[in-house]
Parts: structure tokens; sequence; C-alpha cells
């Protein structure tokens, strides 16, 4: 698999559109998305190869003359371009509106840069055929497993991006993949019925084949135990985070409060933070795509600004935000490579990517050990952002209640963890000196403009309000 | 589009094929503290093609997007692959509707006037809400949408429809001496009231103000917990799926026929419709994506699931009348009068960071990011403080107001009493 023909085949049209656009605005960028999702999808009756969500092809032209962002998404950018020129230019003789209060004029950076880049991949080792009948056979192989088992689902994602950017002093290209797998085991024991999931993801497809099937007798035994999960007494306890949930920690306590657009329009409590402690001081945290490898990871993002990897907290003191192009613009700060889209048909703002707090120096097993009767909390279900008032709610799949210093056999779900942002990262402990990213999870703004991202890191010990 | 129906048509591999063609006009205007920051056109269309290959007593599948670009040869390419593709899927056999046509609108004033005389109307409604002191909007998104949607398919069905949305989002900001507080809010319209978009702002702001006086309780309450429209919408999504064609036919619902949703229900019986299209609500259609007409169907009576519901893949599987896929959920009213709802000692849930509703593990609760304290008269705005409880034994002793009011996919009572909730 390599760079879009389709993209390739525009790129003179492209060039040909800014330079048209040029002619009336100050700053103008095209970018072109080409994006193949394929899922391929296996249960007990039936089976499906179908378009993945996030399959996609069209552009966005971005254009100011200083003042208010014009951005125009349509499907293709060929044939007569002057023409099209125009019916965009028209399309924002919006005087009614633009004769309203509007932001003060920024300049948008075009800084010259002319570079390709692409990420090995193996999509094209392995069939249609071939995939769909690794699907059919863990779906098999887990309901064989099991007489418990009522269905299982067995999923493999693919994605292939191709982007393409252009304004008149930059001219970049991008091709790279991404894969999920997951397992879902639908599980009645005990009177009860409850789904238990395993997922593999990698760039490289082969890496996923490997890692699934060896996830199989770990999801039984999973769900097994859920049958048993009984709701948690609500109240405050030691908890120790698995990778998952420290990354959703991270993610929803900080990731969201230093998206600097929210900086923009006073949203950010972490605007009056930076350089104050706002986390225990054996605390740090990062986020950018190339912070590490994971479905986050790009080479340029939706404004074709590097990729980045910004250090949010260091030591615990919040130290900066990620940013867009335009939010940099207005803040007069550098962006860092976070301005992500939807698609190319929304908006691009300020958006994470792989966020993770940094490993410590402490051992699980003594940090499980440390606790007389508390809760070590599994996977990620959902979580909440509140940014302004530092509000946070992360939902795990699953606790196993800890005694004496020991992980028991009593399982607790679902567990919401809620409370106040600087209080639970404050009370952060112990942090294990392991680390591991997952690479499965959308993040929305608000309740809209999902787009992928990871998150992480080692295990935390901390202190927390559960119900 | 003339020429892939011809290709498909000439295809003896091809047993049945579908097109969806779905056209999003829209524009957008996004506001920082007041100020029109960007504006946003679209002009974008998706055209899906679905084969359907008959092979060995099974029907497969595919599907693939063409692209204005697309050239005959790789439309070519396309329809190979997809029936390469189709011949590995063995799914039980369904046969497609058929033999219909028409051309329908969803009805809405958004088609009144041009699009971007409607967002400035729409604007300045938001707007016109903030005249509270210390209060402001930092940020305003306004959508507005038009779709055209048509199927086609090889059994002689063509259906058109033109559907109109749009969505406000607010951040309703309190400034005060000491601190900044904010409240999030998700709009959804399918047709233009100036007055009643003023008021649902308004009363956001109003509350914003609320919460910057919200303090939390020294000492927890234990009272009934009034949940509205926004976390009851939740709530009968998560009942409405349990009756869902696709959710049963995957063995991923709790419930079936004759099952009591409500065990022992000593409050209002919940009776739940799911519909095409009902007044006011964004989930309106004529039609579904495989263009079936819309039945609507209830299916839960007095607290008792009596018929499922869904798209006609699935409702064929399980032998049922398919009644196309319905979103709108309409909830009959319930016994109690507005007092009820501030009687005695109640915690009034204004805003939540998200309510949880998991039917397999019996619970309910969320984090409280505004609430009303009312004791005896006496409302005391809290925040920083969680609930959580039995789904079962909350829903035996749910009562809901004879007041209606609508969110979204959601049109039923505007408030619910929920008593057996824990406070912490």
């Amino acid at each position: 698999m390599s760079f879009s023909a389709f993209l390739e085949s525009r790129r003179a049209d492209a060039r040909k559109l800014v330079t048209a656009l040029r002619k009336q605005y100050a700053y103008v960028s095209v970018l072109g998305s080409d994006i193949q999702a394929k899922s391929f999808r296996a249960d007990r009756n039936s089976s499906g190869i179908t378009s993945g969500r996030d399959t996609e092809c069209g552009f966005v032209v971005k254009l100011s003359n200083g003042g208010v962002f014009f951005e125009y998404s349509l499907d293709d950018i060929t044939g007569d371009i002057p023409a099209l020129a125009a019916s965009i230019a028209e399309a924002f003789d919006l005087q009614t509106l633009l004769s309203g209060n509007t932001i003060d004029p920024v300049t948008l950076p075009d800084e010259p840069l002319r570079q390709s880049f692409a990420r090995e991949n193996d999509l094209a080792a392995y069939t249609n055929d071939r995939l769909l009948s690794i699907c059919k056979e863990l779906s098999a192989e887990l309901i064989a497993k099991d007489e418990h088992v009522l269905n299982a689902v067995a999923m493999i994602g693919t994605r292939e991006v191709s982007q393409l950017f252009l304004s008149e002093n930059r001219e970049l290209d991008q091709n790279y993949t991404w894969v999920n797998g997951y397992l879902v085991a639908i599980y009645r024991d005990n009177d009860k019925v409850v789904q238990a999931r395993e997922g593999a993801n990698a760039h490289l497809l082969g890496d996923v084949l490997r890692e699934l099937p060896q996830c199989t007798d770990k999801l039984l035994a999973k769900a097994q135990k859920l049958t048993t999960a009984k709701p948690i007494e609500p109240g405050v306890y030691d908890i120790i985070t698995d990778p998952s949930i420290t990354g959703l920690i991270a993610h929803e306590a900080f990731g969201h409060g230093v998206e600097m657009d929210q900086f923009v329009k006073d949203r950010a409590l972490g605007k009056e933070y930076v350089g104050k402690y706002v986390a225990s001081p054996i605390c740090n945290m990062r986020d950018g795509a190339a912070a590490t490898l994971s479905a986050a990871s790009y080479f340029f993002d939706d404004d074709g600004v590097l990729a980045g990897d910004t250090q949010i907290i260091k030591d615990g003191i919040l130290v900066a935000g990620i940013s867009d192009l335009a939010s940099a613009a207005q803040l007069g700060t550098r962006p860092t490579g976070n301005g992500r889209r939807e698609s190319s048909r929304r908006k691009a703002y300020s958006r994470m990517t792989n966020t993770f707090f940094e490993p410590g120096k402490d051992k699980l097993e003594d940090m499980i050990a440390s606790i007389d009767h508390g809760y070590m909390l599994f996977e990620t279900n959902n979580g909440m952002e509140d940014p302004k008032n530092w509000a946070i709610q992360c939902v795990a799949e699953y606790g196993i209640e800890i005694v004496d210093g020991k992980l028991t056999e009593n399982y607790v779900s679902p567990v919401v963890m809620s409370g106040y942002v600087p209080d639970l990262l404050q009370s952060i402990t112990m942090i294990s000196d392991d680390f591991q990213i997952e690479g499965a999870g959308s993040c929305g703004k608000g309740y809209k403009e999902w787009v992928r991202v990871s998150d992480g890191g080692p295990a935390l010990k901390a202190r927390v309000k559960l119900g | 589009m003339k020429q892939i129906v011809e290709m498909l048509d000439r295809d003896s591999r091809v047993s049945d094929y579908k097109l969806n063609i779905t056209r999003k006009e829209s524009l957008e205007l996004f506001y920082v503290k007041g100020r029109l920051e960007t504006v946003r056109r679209t002009d974008t269309t998706d055209r899906e093609v679905t084969v359907y290959v008959e092979h060995d007593g099974f029907l497969g599948d595919a599907q693939f997007f063409l692209y204005a670009a697309t050239t005959p040869e790789e439309v070519a390419q396309r329809i190979d692959e997809a029936v390469e593709k189709a011949l590995l899927i063995n799914n039980q056999a369904y046969t497609l509707p058929a033999e219909e046509q028409g051309k329908y609108e969803v009805e809405s004033n958004f088609a009144d006037c041009a699009m971007p005389e409607m967002a400035a109307r729409l604007a300045d409604a938001v707007f016109a809400a903030n005249v509270t002191e210390h209060t402001a909007l930092n940020a305003v998104e306004i959508f507005l949408n038009k779709y055209t949607e048509k199927v086609f398919n090889s059994r002689n069905l063509c259906k058109t429809q033109v559907r109109y949305s749009a969505m406000v989002e607010a951040i309703p900001t309190y400034n005060g001496e000491t601190q900044s507080v904010e409240l999030y809010e998700q709009y959804n319209i399918s047709s233009f009231d100036a007055a009643a978009v003023t008021a649902e702002i308004a009363e956001k702001l109003q509350e914003v103000a609320a919460r910057n006086a919200a303090v939390r309780p020294d000492v927890m309450p234990e009272c009934p917990v009034v949940l509205r429209k926004l976390e009851l919408a939740e709530l009968m999504g998560e009942i409405a799926y349990q009756a869902n064609y696709a959710g049963i036919y995957a063995h991923a619902t709790l419930f079936g026929k004759g099952d009591c949703i409500q065990k022992e229900p000593q409050g209002d019986r919940i009776t739940l419709r799911m519909m095409g299209e009902l007044a006011g609500n964004i989930a309106s259609a004529k039609f579904d994506s495989d263009g079936m007409t819309l039945r609507d169907t209830s299916i839960v009576e007095d607290g008792q699931l009596v018929a499922y519901y869904g798209a006609n893949r699935y409702g064929q599987y399980l032998q049922e009348e398919p009644t196309g896929a319905l979103h709108c959920m309409q909830v009959s009213p319930g016994t109690a009068e507005a007092a009820v709802f501030e009687e005695g000692t109640v915690l009034d849930i204004l805003s939540m960071s998200g309510l949880q509703v998991d039917f397999y593990s019996d619970y309910i609760g969320g984090e409280i990011r505004l609430a009303y304290l009312r004791e005896n008269g006496r409302v005391t705005p809290v925040t920083g403080i969680s609930v959580s409880g039995k789904l079962s034994e909350v829903l035996n002793s749910v009562r809901f107001s004879k007041e209606i009011d609508t969110h979204d996919q959601y049109t039923g009572p505007a408030k619910a009493l929920l008593t057996g909730m824990k406070i912490f």
C-alpha cells in the first residue's frame, strides 16, 4: 500500500487552486484526505466485510485575510480551477454575518517545507479471504471453548491514511496505517449476562494477528469473573490503575484541559496554572503524534504542521499546552502539531493525539502491597472532561478488590471514578516502572468531533471517589 | 450514477444492489467570546454502493464508496472486489424492500430562507439570551444542515427525502469575583423558533450562575433524585436497545418479549413507542437507509416489553415484520404534577458529566456538575457529588412528570423522580 493515486492526480490542481485563491486571500491551504478503512467481523451467526467508519475522500480549503477564518469542504477539486476558486470565494460573500463583531486580525504562519512521509505497512500481504477467515475461526474458537458463551465477536479493522497538504510555501504528503483487533464475548453464568472484550493494536497487521489469538483464554476467564462482579460500595478508596485507566485519567484530567483552543475561549482553568503545580511532583505527562508510535501517530497534522512531542506536566508542574494553527496564532505561540479534524468535512480543533503519563520507579507488586483496602481498576469504558471546572468522571469496566496488600477474587463492575482533578492528580503517590499504550480509543470534543486517539502509561496509585 | 446502475444490472454475479446517495450542505458559524472566529461551508456527497450476492444458500454483501473522481474502470474494479468479498460472507438470506417510490421532505421551517439568513437568525436568537449579569457565552458553534438522501435498489425501490437540522453548542460561563465556571449545552433542533432558542440558552445562563454559587454539601442528603430530559433520553435509549432486532439477534440484550423492564412497579409504568416521525424530534425521517417505510411500534407498555423493532435484515432473521430503523422515542407522560418534584427534600439534577446506565450490571449513576438541593422550599445549588443506584430498583419506583419535553431523539416526560439512589 502506498500514497493515494487519487490525491496524487489532484496535486497539480491543488497547486492551481492555492494560486488562484491567493489573489483574494492572504493565507490559503488545501488539505486532501483519502482514508480507506475496512472492517472484518464474524460472530456466531453472521459475518461481514464493510467500509470502516473512518472511510472518507475529500478536500478542505482554508482561507484567511487576517480576520475570520473560512473553510470550505468539497468532494473534488478538479476541472475549471479558476471557476472553482470563484465559487468558493462567493460562498463566503456573507455580508450579514461578517458585518458583526469578529475576532482580532491574526496572521497564519506558512513556513516553507516540502516533504513526503511514509511508514512501512503490511496490509497488502493479507487477502480479504484470510482476514475474514481469521475472524470466523476466532469467533468459533471462543464459542467452542466455553458453553457459557452466548455469542463471540471477532473484528479486525484496518485504516490506511493518505493526506496531501498544500499552501503557498508548503507541500506535504503522508501515508500510514493502523490496525485494531477486538474479541468480544457475550457470556452467561451465575444467572447474569456480561460482555467482556480484549484487543490488540499495532501499525502492522501481522503484529495484531499474532497477538489477538493469544487473548482468547484471558477473555473467557475475565468474562466468567465479570459474572461474579458486584456493585461497589460508594466511597473514597486507595486505587491502582491499569495502563488503560491511567491513560483515561491523563486524557480526561489534563489532556482536554490543555487543548489551547480552550485557552482562546477562556474555557480552560489550565491557562492560569502554567508554571504551577497541578499534580504530585512524581508526575510527568506528555502528548504528541511523534511522542510514541500508536493510533494517533501521524507525520503532520490537519493544518500541515509537523507532528510534535509536548511535555504537558513536568515533575508535577504544568508546563505547556497543545494547539492547532489558528489557536496558536491567536495566542501568539507556536503550533504543536495537534490540529485535527474528524474528517475533511469538519473543522480543525486543538486535539490530543497519544497522551500518557511517563513511567515512574515503583514496582506494581509493591504498589498493590501498600494498600490495606482498595481496588485495582481495569479497562476504560468512557470518560468526560470539564476543563473549566476541573471535575472529572472516568468509568472503568471493572475493578478487583485489594485486601491487606493482595488482589482478591472479588470483582466489582462498573466502577465510576469522579472528583476534582487537582485532588486526584495530587493524590498520586506511586508510579510503576512499566509502560503501555492503548491504541484503540476515540475521543470527542464535547459530544462531537470524534478522532482516533491513544493513551496509557504506567500503573498509578491514587486516592479517589468510586461509585 | 446511471452508468454504475447499468454496470450492476448487466453483471450476472450480482443478485441485488443498493445505492445510498447523501448530499450534505451546511453553513457553520464558530464564535469565541461573542466574536465570529470561523465560517465553514460544506457541499459534499456520499455515494455508497452495496452489492448482494446469493451463493450456496447464503446471501453475502459488500459495500464500496464512489467518489466524484472514480473512473468507469475503477467502478468495474470495485464491483469485482465487492463481489469477491460478498462471496466470502455466509449470512442467512433475506430480501430487500421492493416496488416503492417517493419523494419526501420532513417538515421544517429551515427551508423557508437561504442558509446564511437562517444562520444569522439562529445566531441572533442565541446571543439575545445573554442578558444576565456576569454571564457570557464563551464559545458558540452553530451548525445548519440540509441532507438530501436518496435510496435506490435493484427491486425497483427509489426514494428521496430532504431533512434539515441545526445544532447549537453553547458554553454558558459565569465570571465571578473569585472564580469562573461553565456548563455545556448542546441543543439540537429540527425547526426554528427564535423564542424557544433564546429561552433554552437563557435557562442555561441562569443555571451557570447557580453553578458559581454551588457548594459540596457538608452532609450528604438521603433523598429522591430528579432527572431531566437529557438524562431521561439516555435511560430510555438503553431501554429501547433491549428491543432492537440487531441486539436481540446478537444475543446482546437481556430482555425478551413479555419480560418486565419494571419487575415490581410501584410508581409510573413505562410506555415507550419508537416512531419514524415526531414533531420537533431531530431523528424524524420518512424512511431508513434500506428505503423501508417506517412503521411506528410500541415496544414497552406498562413496564413490559411487548414488541421488537428494527431494520429489515435482522427483522427478517427473527421472523418479525421489519419496522424500519426507528429512531424517535416517545415516552408516555406520567402522573406527577410539577409540585411532586419540589416536595420535601429532593436533589434536582440539572447537569451531569454523563448518566451511566447499564442493564448488565444493574447500575445507574454518575457525577453531578450542578443540582438544586431542594429542602422544603429552600434551594441550594450543589456540585462535586455523585449518585448511584440499582437500576432495577430505581425503575420500579420511578415517577414521571405529566409535563412533556423533547431532547434530540426523545420526546417524553420532562422530569422523573427516582428513589433509592445513594448520594455521595
